[in-house]
């Protein structure tokens, strides 16, 4: 019998005939950033960094989880398209800290933090000038004694105060069979100015990240959790209906069972088709999902593309250590200003795991014309072999271009500037809403150039424990003009908003 | 951090495996000794089922290799020092004489416990940071208990034997052509047969591009000859034309896909077995083991004479199948079916990344079946609570060949298998136990 060599490397391949723009990056560590995400068994998971402007002045501040050792709030004092260069801030120094995500929960105009932990969580009343207080006794806020490593936030229908889910994972006091003692998740709903008690959300099963998305494209936002399947027994990937007593999403329904080691969720409209693609990180293996129900209807039904479309990043691309990766934090995010949103992955061996890869690249993955992606942390400067966690990508430097920040294990923060000379145009846009629910989380944002319509939903959540509250950024490429609406969470349109290259757009009602 | 060493040194073990234990030379009864013994086996093996389902290497044939291992190291600890066992010395392939027992008294709890916590420590090296603390957790915890009222000399004594005897194993072990498994078991390239009627990739997952383990086949087996008598026919001839055999045969798995009712959906899900979501079939049938060892109170060196029975029979149920698999090399259903018959056809479960025939779990579960058959008699009743904790309902069977023939046909309710895998996987397995059957454990 005749033997055909297969192609088994279907790797995002670096090769660049016809691909996308390629970034830039520098790296620019050290330069303040300095907290390691610390700690043994407990923090395995978890070292997270939340990105948002703490004292108004339009530049990303970062606080990043320290593990067992202290958190680590940061200013920004990069100059405008300058180094990146953060300044330690006292306060917010709290351990156990596991991951954090800003949001505006008293719709004060402050963003607020919810800081995620072994033990309590807190939530953190923004103050301005990035000072904090802790808020749990004044908002009736129960957090807690678990081992939390997901969140995530919205305003349900009619809600002047958001929900929060706060995901949680083992029961930390099993030693010897730990497996199968996944604990509750919890939602925190609306009760006047503050929080009613925790409602379980059972059952759960370890989760490792949560978002809630209008998956449906129907102005219904239900909550994705992403579970880690070391740990549970009968479990597999959630979708819960937000109902007053919510509910699962059944296979009757049309859900589909996936079981996998969920560590990360990133969402985005890749196709502008109204409905997001969800990449769902794991170990040896990652999911590009595109929703592929039957003819005619919406179901919560998705096909893998992530092998079909060069996503897979199931093992280091460059290196030589072949063993299968280990994936955290993804976030869809423009890097080249193309118009495409790229794909960046965080990754890093748990602990000492011989059969996974110990020298394993985090992933940028740019986004061809095609749909399928290319390769490019290497090529760009932004290779990295440390035990990543968490991240961020964002416009530290306010150039319009975006930068990347990685929380690692043991090891400080590394930041890459982007640095690509000529990139593709860009604007921005932030929301604003009187009353409650100010950055309009679950909105809708629409950019549309000669180059095609760009849609992204506005979530908080999602990632590894790692979320950011901040204008959101889209790359135009060479149009010379874009256009800008929002479809807010009641599901209202704006007008549409005609925005030059350079722009940042506020949208606010 | 400091790192669990995947082989922990004589002398650490030993220091930390007695300290703080309550020390007397008294005689203790020897039902408190045989309870501790069976405490020290059955705990070990609940774990192992754990890490055999939490250890990415673990696909069903590396599973059923560990479980010939620590099972064939329970029964050699005990067998050197009770009469009524003989040794599988100078039975099964390549093994040599075990280390003989000083002469002195040596408390069989504590044997065992050498044995098995060095044994699962070398076994499970490679398992992630849970199951190293859950392993370390253990170890203290059946320490206490296998101590408890034993002489300070008696308990380093015997633990010491205990790891000599799973060292001399482990040694063994190692010229298996099993021990090192990369990538999870998928080689880093591979070359398909070329041709329809034979294997392609089924997953998107990326490395499963290529099969798992294609050289499994070639390995040592324990009782089972090298080129032995357990081969099978060819599969049916490939064949596009509708009325061809074979396409009646993938027409069968589209129908009773199309047909399935509640009950046969729920087997397919209680055989389904998973890697990495179950023990696996071996796991399921040593699982079962274990239920009956609860039930009945089976005394330790049964239990320890059955689990090495049943591990053996396992693996080398595997290494033959798997010879099989790569000689015939056949396409699973889902592309033939998609190619034929159907392309948006979706069978109940995950197609398993290797070539269809013989069916894996038709050909252990016979084999498993046979030898306990042969052991315990042909209509031991039993009940299968394997998957409780998954949420599935316990199943009860009359007997062990009737729970293999569930399991065989849970595959073509799943849709993995043709009829032909199934049914001929049966009679190897059978094949396979005859041999293993021959092997004495008695004096």
């Amino acid at each position: 019998m005749r033997k055909s060599l297969l192609p088994l490397l279907a790797l995002a391949s670096p090769v660049w005939a016809d691909d996308p723009a390629l970034p830039q990056y520098v790296e620019e560590t050290g330069h303040g950033l300095a907290t390691p995400y610390q700690g043994e068994w407990q923090y395995m998971v978890g070292g997270g960094a939340a990105v948002f402007d703490c004292d108004a002045d339009a530049r990303p501040d970062v606080f990043i989880a320290g593990g067992e050792g202290p958190a680590g709030l940061y200013r920004n004092v990069s100059e405008p398209a300058g180094p990146l260069r953060f300044a330690p801030v006292e306060g917010l120094s709290e351990t156990a800290v596991t991951g954090a995500y800003p949001l505006d929960i008293d719709s004060d105009g402050l963003t607020d933090l919810a800081v995620l932990r072994v033990g309590e969580n807190h939530l953190m009343r923004g103050l301005g000038d990035c000072r904090f207080e802790n808020a749990n006794a004044a908002w009736g806020f129960d957090g807690g004694d678990a081992w939390s490593t997901a969140f995530a936030a919205t305003w349900e229908a009619g809600q002047d105060w958001p929900t929060l889910a706060v995901g949680n994972y083992i029961d930390r006091k099993e030693e010897a069979f730990p497996w199968g003692s996944c604990t509750d998740n919890w939602l925190h709903r609306p009760e006047g100015r503050g929080f009613a008690p925790p409602l379980p959300l059972t059952p759960s099963f370890c989760a490792l990240s949560m978002v809630f998305s209008d998956w449906s494209n129907s102005g219904s936002r239900d909550l994705r959790v992403s579970n880690d399947r070391e740990y549970y027994k009968g479990g597999q990937e959630q979708l819960w209906h937000m109902e007053a007593a919510p509910r699962l999403w059944s296979d009757k329904e049309g859900w589909k069972r996936l079981r996998i080691w969920g560590m990360g969720i990133a969402a985005r409209d890749l196709d502008a088709d109204g409905f997001n693609e969800f990449f769902l990180t794991s170990m040896a293996d990652n999911k590009l999902q595109v929703l592929n129900p039957p003819a005619g209807k919406t179901l919560p039904q998705y096909a893998d593309q992530a092998f079909k479309r060069g996503a897979t990043a199931h093992r280091p691309f460059t290196g030589g250590d072949l063993r299968p990766s280990t994936a955290w934090h993804a976030q869809f995010e423009d890097v080249n200003n193309d118009g495409r949103a790229d794909l960046f992955v965080v990754k890093g061996n748990v602990h000492a795991m011989p059969d996974f890869a110990q020298k394993d690249p985090n992933n940028l993955m740019l986004q061809r014309a095609d749909g399928t992606f290319v390769e490019a942390a290497e090529v760009s400067g932004a290779l990295s072999f440390a035990n990543g966690r968490g991240g961020a990508v964002a416009d530290f430097n306010a150039d319009g271009k975006l930068d990347l920040l990685v929380v690692n294990r043991w090891e400080p923060p590394q930041v890459w500037r982007n640095s690509t000379q000529d990139p593709g145009g860009f604007v921005t846009v932030t929301l604003r809403q009187a009353g409650t629910n100010r950055d309009a989380i679950g909105a809708w944002v629409e950019v549309r150039t000669e180059g095609g319509l760009q849609r992204r939903e506005i979530t908080v959540g999602g990632g590894h424990m790692s979320g950011q509250l901040l204008p959101w950024h889209f790359g135009i490429g060479a149009a010379e003009m874009a256009e800008v609406r929002v479809i807010w969470p009641d599901g209202s349109a704006s007008d549409w908003v005609q925005a030059q290259p350079g722009t940042a757009v506020l949208l606010e009602r | 951090m400091a790192r669990t060493p995947a082989f922990p040194s004589r002398r650490s073990f030993l220091q930390g495996g007695l300290a703080g234990v309550a020390l007397t030379a008294l005689p203790l009864p020897a039902s408190a000794t045989a309870r501790r013994a069976e405490q020290v086996l059955g705990q070990w093996y609940q774990l192992l089922l754990e890490l055999i389902r939490h250890t990415a290497t673990y696909s069903p044939p590396v599973a059923a290799r560990s479980f010939a291992y620590l099972g064939v190291t329970a029964f050699e600890a005990l067998a050197t020092g009770n009469p009524a066992l003989r040794s599988l010395s100078g039975q099964v392939r390549d093994l040599a004489p075990l280390p003989a027992r000083e002469a002195a008294p040596h408390d069989e709890a504590c044997v065992l416990q050498g044995a098995l916590t060095h044994a699962m420590a070398a076994y499970f090296g490679n398992t992630g940071p849970t199951g190293q603390r859950a392993m370390q957790a253990m170890e203290k915890r059946l320490s206490t208990v296998a101590m408890e009222g034993v002489g300070q000399d008696v308990a380093a004594r015997s633990v010491a034997h205990g790891l000599a005897v799973s060292q001399a194993i482990l040694d063994w072990s190692a010229g298996d052509g099993g021990a090192v498994i990369e990538n999870m078991g998928f080689p880093m390239s591979y070359a398909l047969t070329e041709g329809p009627a034979h294997w392609v990739p089924t997953s998107t997952v990326a490395v499963q591009q290529a099969p798992l383990l294609p050289t499994w086949g070639q390995n040592r087996t324990f009782a089972i000859p090298e080129t032995g008598p357990c081969g099978l026919p060819p599969p049916l001839a490939y064949s596009e034309d509708p009325a061809s055999d074979f396409y009646a045969q993938a027409k069968e798995v589209y129908d009773t896909s199309k047909a399935l009712t509640d009950e046969q959906k729920l087997i397919a899900r209680f055989w389904s077995d998973d890697p990495m979501l179950s023990p696996t079939p071996p796991g399921h049938w040593v699982s079962i083991l274990l239920q009956i060892f609860d039930r009945d109170g089976t005394p330790v060196d049964r239990q320890a004479e059955l689990l090495a029975l049943l591990g053996m029979t396992i693996s080398d149920a595997f290494v033959q199948c798997w010879r099989s698999k790569f000689e015939h090399d056949l396409l699973r259903p889902v592309t033939y079916i998609r190619r034929v018959i159907d392309p948006k056809w979706e069978p109940l479960l995950n197609t398993p990344p290797f070539p269809e025939y013989p069916s894996g779990h038709s050909t252990q579960s016979a084999a498993a079946a046979t030898v306990l058959e042969g052991l315990l008699g042909q209509d031991f009743a039993f009940d299968d609570a394997t998957h409780a904790d998954e949420g599935l309902p316990t199943r009860h069977f009359d007997g062990f060949w009737q729970a293999a023939e569930e399991a065989a046909l849970s595959r073509m309710y799943g849709g993995i298998h043709f009829r032909a895998a199934n049914e001929n996987g049966l009679a190897q397995g059978k094949c396979v136990a005859a041999h293993v059957l021959e092997l004495k454990t008695r004096a």
